[in-house]
């Protein structure tokens, strides 16, 4: 029988290295797609994805169960991430390394569902006012459109109220939508 | 029935599943009956699909192995000194068995403060007020300083006839501010 996320971290703080294993094994996947949608870039989100899970074995020690396992590593990776975005931001050597690997994405749609040549350019716009929202508004949409996760643990992973997630996620929404309102 | 603003304000949690029962019901037949905002609802159905398809579908699945054997090269690298001592302090500091230690600081902190007021109260305070006339003719200085606000107002003023008479020394020893 398949051990629980619970039982794998009791085991990690027991020092068990297998256990953290397989605990990566578990997510590394769906951390990895949130920290692309969140940085557009698919080797920086690689790094950070690496670093997400070497801080989480160093921290899991203080892990006491009051959140699920995957909303404390969903924390830690949106944390990251964000910080990463902010440097990038503050760097426009990095900010252009950025936009180097948007153009990369753009290069690919030949090869990705978006075969049509309208839901080409919509994709283009789409990216674009992706990376037009702050942090925090592309943190919920990628939480909840990615991982579908509810209200309650967005505010978990990003420390705020379900409130704030509910208006954060409306703007977002609006935003994009207003940008996009000759695709939609 | 409901008015299209609180609908369209709404329109994303009735999607995200979000929502009471109740409203959910006054959504959906609101939206059958107003090509508006059923107009808005298919809007934000394309949008999160796209938003899906672009967030999702065209992420590539990385490969285990080599992604593990990375995470695993950070845990078994040995961590600089600095980063120690960070790792150290932060242990040490941010435990949540000091969140006693910030009020207490301030409340120390408030202390110190309260007893410098309190010795300046106990100090000998070097208030000054005085009057002197400068000439024959009555005008007269008055001068006050108050240590405190550090305030010092200088008044020059002329005695009026018949004042000097009926005050006479007087008004010049005790003046009124």
């Amino acid at each position: 029988m398949e051990s629980s996320d619970w039982e794998l971290v009791q085991k990690c703080q027991a020092g068990e290295i297998g256990a953290f294993q397989e605990l990566v094994s578990r997510y590394h996947q769906k951390i990895y797609v949130v920290i692309v949608g969140l940085l557009r870039n698919r080797e920086d989100a690689l790094d950070v994805a690496q670093e997400t899970f070497f801080r989480a074995y160093r921290k899991i020690k203080s892990f006491q169960g009051g959140s699920s396992f995957y909303t404390w590593l969903y924390r830690i990776a949106v944390n990251i991430a964000i910080d990463s975005q902010r440097r990038q931001k503050r760097n426009p050597l990095d900010f252009r390394e950025t936009m180097d690997g948007l153009f990369e994405e753009q290069n690919e749609v030949a090869r990705d569902p978006f075969s049509d040549v309208h839901d080409r350019e919509l994709r283009e716009k789409l990216v674009s006012a992706i990376n037009d929202l702050t942090p925090e508004h592309k943190a919920v949409i990628i939480l909840r459109t990615v991982e579908g996760l509810s209200y309650k643990d967005i505010g978990e992973i990003l420390g705020c109220s379900e409130g704030t997630v509910m208006s954060r996620l409306h703007y977002a929404r609006k935003k994009l939508q207003q940008k996009l309102s000759a695709f939609l | 029935m409901r008015d299209c603003e609180f609908i369209r304000e709404s329109l994303g949690r009735w999607l995200d599943g979000d929502i009471r029962a109740s409203d959910a019901e006054i959504i959906r037949l609101h939206l059958e009956s107003c090509g508006a905002c059923d107009g808005e609802r298919r809007q934000l159905e394309k949008l999160q699909s796209s938003l899906k398809s672009l967030l999702v579908s065209n992420v590539p699945r990385i490969a285990f192995e080599p992604f593990w054997a990375g995470v695993r090269e950070r845990i078994t690298e040995k961590p600089s000194w600095r980063e120690e001592v960070v790792e150290w302090a932060r242990s040490r500091f941010a435990a949540p068995g000091l969140a006693w230690a910030v009020p207490a600081v301030i409340v120390v902190l408030l202390g110190v403060l309260s007893l410098d007021s309190f010795w300046k109260l106990g100090s000998q305070r070097n208030n000054f007020a005085a009057v002197e006339s400068i000439d024959a003719h009555g005008r007269n200085v008055a001068l006050l300083r108050e240590d405190e606000t550090k305030t010092t107002v200088i008044w020059l003023y002329q005695n009026q006839e018949g004042e000097d008479e009926s005050s006479g020394e007087n008004t010049e020893t005790n003046p009124s501010f």
